[in-house]
């Protein structure tokens, strides 16, 4: 044997245990952003509740001006008398049909323009221009087609949340990774097993952020296609507040539209989050 | 007799969209005995990948003739099956549903399914693991499930495109040793692509130089060392001599 | 067994195969022109077939002599013209306020933190629903079609320029200050290239909801404007001449969007892919 010998080194200190806790940040740049976000939107609801208090209004501008307290004294007795109900059952039925026959025709059509590039290269000039053009346009068309109430106000919703969802359905499907098609084709997959086994579960973010987006259009189709084609609902309540000057009334819609995108856009986040159990955490970052 | 696996002149050009043909194979023969192991090397780019996704079926040639059992490949079938480089494992599955993918395929029941798994889990060292996603093992890992997906088919072809490249250098060492105990267990043909002559000579029963692109067999060497074959035998003369000579055949086809 | 040398086949170049043909190289803008076209001749034969009910719909060949119609009396025009005003004005309002704020946010750390979630709460609410306050506030006129259209298109420029800041890299900061560059060549040569992207990107985005905003203002009360033409028409059940103004604005909308898309890709040509 060579005078080296190997030396078994004797580490004797215990090794750290997987969970070591991350290094404390201090408590302030921790909290910072909360808090500065938290109080931005505190002081601008303060401020808007002292301005009458701070500034005399004319007389004409008087009129429509309300504050944040006023807004909840109106959202919270509509609420309480559950005058809101009918009101946004009508606004909810359009929004859910709409957006659910969106979803139905989206992802499947999405599926098939990002497998077939013919298909593709024949619907592509039709789906730049509708997604280009705000769906909004066709609002008298769909009028006059299907009358005031809620058919028209299930199609204006239709288009408006169909374009976002076919199109980030397709690109995800276009990004899917032709290693794992490869993988599963070896294995004997058909073009049906590709898309269930590899293409959708691998186009699920693009989705999911398609479906933000389609929320956000479908409650902007019920606010606008009940403004203007519909004897009932949120909408409707909205504009005929407005021309009788209940300001508060108008507000308290906006939040109740927002309430709504806001519960849909969690459930989203939700399912999401069910989905995506098998995607790497990211690790505590400095 | 014909070989178990025969090619005989087999081309294939590549057509993408916007720009020039590329030849990937051209001319391409190729033998392979029942229950051989055969490594390929070449020059990257010249056509090996392309070469094991036509044997795979994944990939139709322009023209020629290749065969297996006598019979022309015509699709993937579940005689053949691929461990890939990148390892192509589904992330959204666990190591157990990323084994059981081919036989879901076949439409093999669940009970089934699991025994099957189950022994190959154990055959590869992951037991334990069955739970785990992707993300969550390393190269090696990643590797032996791979493996134990394509071994789980029980195909008759286990065609493998440089699967150790991504480990690092001692996994790579292990994972060749497990390699060579699984091939003498299960007894399946190998086609094993790599760009370590080492590797190509330590696991072959003969090792296959291709040209540069568009590819074809420019030599093949029988390697006549004895099995088993254990690590010190890489450090004989009769090793380095069989080095080199690969070495000589394959620089010429090199270009940078 | 000895080694085993093979013969060599004497290797054609690779562009002895035949080259992709016209039709295969122009494949995809081919099929789409075609299906254009198959869509306008099967709108115009499933007549032929059913009953023709002009109070309800139309057909490409009236479309067009509508259009034409239009086009040469100049009405189109004029309708045009009033709509584009407050566009321009709201348009305009909301890249030099949105892209200010957005940059604001980004480069002060704090100021983004405390803007943040206020900033989200405004993009999240539907503010389209104001619009119906707002016209009664601002009355029909420019004013108010420009204040709806600048609410709706400010958040885009908010949120791209936002991003674009931060997505600034500091090491190229560092690089062109080592190099002994001067605060101008930081805004110059790093930061203004990093940022236009997303702003352009932005004003892709803020058009549509640009042009959403002029119609919901002047389908609510307006007597002049491309989407009070829209709702004339139709009340009018001048279905050809509806049809006409849908497809002009569906133009202008692609010819927007389209040349901003086309402005990127010139423009940014290192983007591309991102
Ligand atoms: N799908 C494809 N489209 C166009 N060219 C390809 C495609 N796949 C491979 N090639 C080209 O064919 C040649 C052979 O590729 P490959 O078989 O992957 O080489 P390697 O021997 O390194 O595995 C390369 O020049 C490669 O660029
Ligand atoms: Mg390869």
């Amino acid at each position: 044997m060579s005078e080296l010998q190997a030396v078994d080194a004797n580490i004797s200190t215990a090794a750290p245990a997987d969970d070591l806790e991350a290094p404390p940040k201090s408590l302030w740049r921790q909290l910072e952003p909360t808090v500065l976000g938290v109080g931005s939107i505190v002081a601008l609801l303060a401020l808007w509740e002292a301005l009458p208090y701070l500034v005399t209004f004319a007389p004409g501008t008087k009129l429509f001006f309300t504050t944040p307290s006023q807004i909840a004294g109106t959202l919270w007795t509509m609420f309480a008398t559950g005058t809101i109900w009918a009101p946004l059952s009508v606004s909810a039925s359009g929004f859910a049909l709409g957006l659910g026959l969106a979803i139905v025709v989206g992802l499947p059509l999405g599926v098939l323009i990002g497998r077939s590039p013919t298909l593709n290269a024949m619907l592509d000039p039709f789906i730049t221009a509708f997604n280009a053009t705000p769906r909004l346009v066709f609002l008298p068309l769909v009028l006059l087609w299907f009358g005031l109430g809620l058919w028209s106000k299930v199609v204006i919703v239709f288009i408006g949340a169909l374009f976002p969802l076919l199109i980030n359905t397709y690109e995800g499907v276009r990004n899917s990774d032709k290693l794992l098609i490869n993988v599963v084709r070896s294995f004997g997959a058909k073009e049906w097993d590709i898309a269930r086994l590899v293409v959708v579960p691998n186009a699920m973010p693009y989705i999911v952020a398609g479906l933000r987006l389609a929320i956000g259009r479908a409650v902007l189709g019920v606010v606008v296609a009940e403004f203007f084609g519909s004897e009932d609902g949120l909408g409707v309540m909205m504009v005929q507040a407005a021309g009788q000057y209940k300001v508060a009334v108008v507000f308290a819609g906006l939040i109740v539209f927002a309430g709504l995108s806001l519960v849909m856009t969690g459930l989203v986040q939700l399912l999401e989050q069910r989905l995506t159990r098998w995607r790497p955490q990211h690790a505590a970052e400095y | 007799m014909p070989a178990y696996i025969q090619g005989r002149n087999v081309n294939l050009t590549f057509r993408p969209p916007n720009r020039g043909p590329v030849r990937a194979l051209y001319g391409f023969d190729i033998d392979v005995n029942e229950g051989e192991f055969l490594s390929i090397v070449g020059p990257s780019g010249c056509g090996k990948s392309t070469f094991l996704n036509v044997l795979l079926g994944l990939i139709r040639p322009d023209s020629g003739d290749l065969r297996m059992h006598g019979k022309p490949i015509a699709g993937p079938g579940t005689d053949r099956a691929m461990v890939f480089q990148e390892f192509g494992l589904l992330p959204w599955r666990s190591v157990q549903h990323n084994i059981e993918l081919g036989l879901e395929l076949k439409g093999v029941p669940t009970e089934t399914r699991h025994n099957v798994s189950q022994h190959f889990i154990e055959m590869v060292g992951l037991s334990g693991f069955e739970g785990h996603f992707p993300h969550e093992l390393s190269g090696g890992m990643k590797q032996r499930v791979g493996l134990a997906r394509a071994l789980a088919t029980d195909p008759d072809v286990l065609l493998m495109d440089e699967p150790f490249a991504a480990l690092d250098a001692q996994t790579r060492d292990l994972m060749q040793v497990e390699l060579l105990r699984i091939w003498q267990e299960a007894r399946k043909t190998v086609l094993f692509v790599t760009h370590q002559i080492d590797e190509a000579i330590y696991l072959s029963d003969r090792v296959m130089v291709m040209t540069k692109r568009p590819g074809h067999a420019k030599k093949i060497f029988p390697i006549e060392l004895p099995r088993p074959r254990d690590y010190e035998m890489r450090v004989t003369p009769e090793f380095n001599d069989l080095k080199l000579e690969i070495w000589h055949a394959l620089k010429d086809e090199i270009t940078i | 067994m000895t080694d085993q040398t093979l013969p060599n086949p004497a290797v054609p170049a690779d562009d002895a195969v035949t080259r992709e043909t016209f039709v295969e190289r122009y494949r995809k803008p081919l099929l789409g022109a075609l299906a254009v076209l198959l869509f306008f001749i099967a709108w115009q034969a499933v007549f032929l077939v059913v009953p023709f009910n002009a109070l309800f719909i139309s057909k490409p060949n009236l479309i067009f002599s509508g259009l034409a119609e239009l086009v040469v009396s100049g009405e189109l025009w004029a309708d045009l013209a009033v709509s584009a005003v407050p566009f321009l004005y709201g348009f305009t309002a909301a890249v030099v306020v949105g892209v200010t704020i957005g940059i604001v946010m980004g480069w002060r750390v704090r100021v983004g933190y405390a803007l943040d979630p206020l900033m989200t709460v405004f993009y999240a609410s539907p503010l389209v629903a104001l619009a119906p306050l707002l016209i009664v506030f601002f009355g029909v006129g420019v004013s108010g079609k420009a204040i709806i259209i600048f609410l709706l298109s400010i958040f885009p420029f908010i949120f791209n320029a936002y991003a674009g800041v931060r997505a600034v890299d500091r090491l190229l900061i560092n690089v062109v200050r080592s190099l002994g560059g001067k605060e101008k060549d930081l805004y110059l040569k790093v930061i203004v290239p990093s940022v236009l992207p997303y702003i352009v990107a932005g004003a892709r985005i803020a058009v549509g909801r640009g042009l959403i905003g002029v119609l919901v203002g002047e389908f609510f009360a307006a007597s002049e404007g491309i989407g009070y033409a829209i709702a004339k028409f139709g009340d009018l059940f001048a279905l050809d001449k509806m049809f006409a103004c849908i497809l002009s604005v569906m133009i202008i909308a692609v010819v927007l969007t389209e040349g901003i898309r086309w402005a990127e890709r010139s423009a940014f040509p290192w983007r591309v892919g991102q």
